[in-house]
């Protein structure tokens, strides 16, 4: 227990730390005149003490003992994403909740965590050392079965996730450089073709991402405000609590899925880019500890939060800065929400845990 | 620990490969990261300015401070159009309280049914959520009390000031003065009408409102202010430009006089114009039936609207300026100054009137069926005798009459400083053959003679002309306001011709057909005339021809005969002889003037500003 405090990784937990405060701040702000949301920025500090809590937990526990039980809890939230299915609360036009008197839960983003640990746990128990189709298809179903149903709630800001995660597990698991070379060609040869099976408004939607000016009022309305928002902010910001875009409400979710254009905008690019600085010192924490694990089993398991944790930041700073379609993400440990929040720290605690654990004992 | 054992890597030919992808991991995390500053980079350095003024378009609207628009005095300085502030009750739309029910409570308070509430709600959808619906202009304090003593009922409803425009006189001088209301697309679009008005300005829209607006108007103030993605003002604004009070201003009218001028009317039909013949200041200004310009002064209701609109005695139109008639007998006086002018008639030369005579193959009546016996100028004057005028006319011809109407101003507008002010028909040969296509026949002269046939004059017309006869030639221009002031034209005219005619004009009230225009005290000098209905086909606009089944009633002259300090002109429509309906109006209103300038109640000499 002394030598588990010794080597805790005292600078990962300050990144996180900074940019949950950070995010608290942004939050705070961005509603301050929100009649009714004035006090959420509270509701994200209490989360961010259960989720550390739940954290402390996950380092305490040798990541090898969470992978024994991976299927297990794997299973179980998987056995959630079918119960919300059917009594799953409907919020903001997703069914993905679960309520238990005041908690609320989303059972999308604990299947994150879970998915991490099973498909860690497949690469790293596996008898053969190539990838075969076998393989591919077996980490497409612990990876397919969760998401495919949260595809159903329909959320699918949150099952797009699922995506990089699956792409790195294959990546690291040993695809052939043909096998890659080969679905490239064909994806672009296809691209084309599904591009004519899109629906008009589909087509629209990713035609806004290159030209803002096709429908300013309708999809192009939340990319332009965001823009116009993180514009604005110059290199230094107007100020905490100073930003016009937010303030007077032109953002849309500004505390949730838009929080880096309110952070852009106040703080500026200084603010903005801070924040994927320190995303940057996160991921960098999170290779150093995949080298220098004591196994693969922690090798796996830090490189699949890592690609996670990047998988949502870059969906959602793509999104704000108008470089990809608006969708649900949130922006891991910043935007506001309880079952994310506690999702990435534990996921961060699977890193801190394999660091932790680095010498073999 | 066995669970270990089971995940361990046997062979590691492939540690090298997973280090490899470990790296290239790493530097997509990179490539990407970079990618991503750079593009804020971009935006927010590069090209910040321009999202900067993009934010500032977002945030900023400008808001129009609406002037407060002058005050406008009668001549004693009493106050006949102000601006007040006024309380509206409104019901505001961005908030959610339950709008049927704060309605359904609020029909009985207001005096509105309900279905007619919720009508109105219903019409502003599509408008902006942070403009309100008004329930109520002008809302009295015992409402307001009854909303607030259950203001938690009404969680919607505010009290709103805003300024009105107020007419304290309602009806009375609605006619000179008009009426404003928000500015017409097709005003703001002609551009003629004076720049700066933009959508939503208050401007004048009849009478001196209109003709003043200018002055009256002021200017419209600037304020930037902080709205929401709702639009919604938030914070405080930052005035740019504050607005400019309109001038203060002064009409003519007497106030007084105006009063006792709408009285008289009564139920009556007409117009009337009374002015200083020295000056042409309009000491009052009628014209019945009347309207009320208080109702235009915060957008009408359809049902006023209607029935104004749809009210076939047009409240609306000004008979004082915007009407014409035949003048009828009136006419004689300007036929009597041509024939004397022209030579055609001397003043001792006489006529028979038997009743009737023939003229170019017609028999041609005098009012008067046993006639007047042997008349001179000035009994056929004083006793309107249509035979000594038939003869007149057919000596004298129509281009005389023409030509001396023309400098009487006769058919023409003069140039009044508030709009709507018509012309006539002052008819010639050139006239005739350009309107009808056809020559003048002589015919047509001895209708014209007696003031009947191809003419039409208005009311300000035939007062204008009473008061150049009145100061023995010289003809003024008339006005509501002092602003702009011309010196009256001079007519080349004889005094001793005018002399006759006053004469004459004077037995008309002593003695002759207007008697009852007599004022105990003073002389009074005029002219009665009765207006046939006739049909006009062409060179006029039929629709302003006031159709009527009975003849038009006529009185115009000037007070006190020997030195007149007041010319005017009555026409009460099928108000059938002159000296019936339209003597009495004036006399009235002369009394109520020759009181007040003994008693020294009013100033006339000129019109206070």
């Amino acid at each position: 227990m002394r030598r588990l405090l010794d080597s805790l990784d005292t600078p990962t937990i300050f990144a996180v730390m900074s940019l949950a405060g950070i995010g608290i701040l942004a939050i705070a702000s961005s509603t301050a005149k929100q009649p009714g949301r004035d006090d959420l920025w509270k509701m994200q500090l209490i989360w961010i003490l259960i989720a550390s809590v739940a954290a402390v937990v996950v380092v305490l526990v040798d990541y090898h003992v969470w992978a024994g039980i991976g299927m297990l809890l794997h299973g179980a939230v998987v056995a959630l994403l079918v119960l919300v299915l059917f009594y799953g609360r409907e919020i903001g036009g997703n069914k993905s909740w679960l309520v238990f008197g005041p908690l609320r839960l989303q059972p999308s983003e604990l299947a994150k965590w879970t998915t991490c640990l099973v498909v860690a746990g497949y690469l790293a128990h596996r008898h053969k050392e190539t990838l075969g189709l076998r393989e591919i298809l077996e980490l497409g179903v612990l990876v397919g079965v969760p998401m495919g149903l949260i595809v159903l709630q329909p959320d699918y800001g949150t099952a797009l996730i699922f995506v990089p995660i699956f792409l790195a597990a294959i990546w690291l698991g040993g695809l052939r450089w043909k096998v890659i070379t080969a679905v490239l060609v064909i994806g672009l040869a296809l691209a084309p073709v599904v591009w004519t099976q899109l629906k008009p408004y589909q087509q629209n939607r990713i035609l806004t991402v290159f030209d803002q000016e096709r429908d300013p009022s309708g999809v192009g309305y939340q990319v332009r405000q965001s823009k116009i928002a993180i514009g604005s902010g110059g290199l230094t910001g107007k100020g905490l609590f100073g930003g016009t875009q937010s303030q007077l409400n032109y953002l849309p979710a500004q505390h949730t899925d838009f929080i880096l254009a309110v952070i852009a905008e106040e703080l500026g690019f200084l603010g903005g880019a801070g924040v994927l600085g320190l995303f940057y010192f996160l991921m960098f924490r999170g290779f150093a500890a995949a080298r220098t694990a004591q196994d693969r089993l922690g090798t796996y398991l830090c490189l699949l939060v890592v690609s996670w944790i990047t998988g949502q930041v870059a969906i959602n700073v793509g999104m704000v800065l108008g470089l990809l379609p608006t969708i649900g993400v949130p922006l891991p440990l910043l935007s506001y929400g309880g079952s994310a929040l506690v999702a990435v720290i534990c996921g961060i605690g699977l890193v801190v845990n394999v660091r932790t654990r680095r010498f073999v004992n | 620990m066995d669970y270990r054992e089971r995940f361990e890597i046997k062979d590691y030919r492939n540690e090298r490969m997973l280090g490899g992808r470990i790296g290239l991991m790493h530097v997509g995390v990179i490539v990407l990261l970079v990618f991503f500053s750079l593009n804020f980079w971009y935006l927010q350095v590069v090209r910040g300015d321009i999202y900067a003024r993009l934010a500032e378009n977002n945030r900023l609207r400008r808001v129009v401070l609406p002037p407060t628009r002058g005050v406008i005095r009668d001549r004693a300085g009493r106050v006949v159009a102000s601006t007040r502030p006024s309380l509206n009750l409104v019901l505001t739309r961005e908030s959610r309280g339950d709008v049927d029910i704060q309605l359904r409570r609020l029909a009985p308070i207001l005096g509105v049914p309900y279905v007619e509430l919720k009508e109105r709600h219903n019409r502003m959808r599509g408008r902006p959520l942070f403009e309100p619906m008004v329930l109520k202009v002008d809302v009295s304090m015992d409402i307001l009390a009854r909303v607030e003593s259950r203001r938690e009922k009404f969680p919607s409803v505010e009290v709103r000031q805003i300024a009105r425009r107020s007419y304290p006189e309602g009806d009375v001088v609605s006619h000179p003065l008009g009426y404003v209301g928000e500015v017409s697309f097709a005003q703001l679009t002609s551009g003629g009408e004076g720049p700066g008005l933009a959508s939503g300005d208050i401007v004048g829209k009849a009478g001196v409102e209109k003709g003043k607006d200018d002055l009256l108007r002021g200017e419209r103030g600037l304020e930037f202010v902080s709205v929401n993605n709702l639009g919604r003002r938030i914070g405080e604004g930052r005035i740019d430009r504050l607005a400019v009070s309109g001038g203060d201003l002064g009409v003519t009218v007497d106030l007084d006089l105006q009063r006792t001028l709408m009285e008289a009317f009564g139920d009556e039909v007409g117009g009337a114009v009374f002015m200083d013949p020295r000056t042409g200041e309009i000491l009052a200004m009628g014209s019945t039936p009347s309207y009320d310009p208080n109702d235009f002064a915060d957008g009408i209701s359809r049902e006023v609207w209607q029935s104004i609109q749809s009210d076939p005695r047009r409240p609306m139109h000004n008979r004082a300026i915007a009407s014409f008639y035949a003048p009828g007998s009136t006419f004689k006086v300007l036929v009597a100054i041509a024939g004397l002018e022209s030579g055609a008639i001397s003043p001792s030369e006489r006529v028979f009137c038997n009743g009737s005579t023939r003229i170019y193959g017609s028999t041609r009546l005098c009012w008067k069926r046993g006639g007047h016996g042997w008349v001179d100028l000035r009994l056929a004057l004083a006793h309107s005798c249509n035979v000594y005028f038939y003869k007149a006319g057919q000596k004298m011809g129509i281009e005389a009459i023409h030509k001396y109407g023309a400098m009487f101003n006769l058919g023409k507008p003069r140039g009044l400083d508030i709009p709507g002010e018509a012309g006539g028909i002052l008819p010639s040969d050139a006239w005739k053959r350009k309107a009808r296509g056809e020559r003048w026949y002589p015919g047509d002269t001895i209708s014209v003679a007696i003031g009947q046939g191809l003419l039409a004059v208005t009311p300000l017309q035939m007062a204008t002309m009473m008061a150049g006869v009145g100061t023995k030639g010289s003809l003024p221009y008339p006005r509501l306001t002092t602003d702009g002031a011309r010196e009256p034209s001079e007519l080349q005219i004889s005094q001793r011709t005018f002399d006759l005619i006053q004469e004459a004009l004077a037995d008309v009230v002593t003695e002759g057909t207007a008697r009852r225009a007599q004022v105990e005290g003073y002389t009074v000098a005029g002219k009665t005339g009765t207006a046939q209905v006739y049909k006009m086909s062409a060179g006029i606009d039929a629709d302003k021809m006031d159709k009527a089944t009975r003849d038009h009633a006529w009185f115009a002259g000037y007070a006190p005969a020997d030195n007149p300090r007041i010319a005017f002109a009555v026409v009460v429509e099928h108000g059938g002889h002159g000296g019936t309906t339209a003597a009495p109006i004036a006399r009235k209103v002369l009394k109520e003037f020759f009181v007040k300038e003994k008693t020294g109640s009013g100033s006339y000499a000129t019109a206070s500003r």
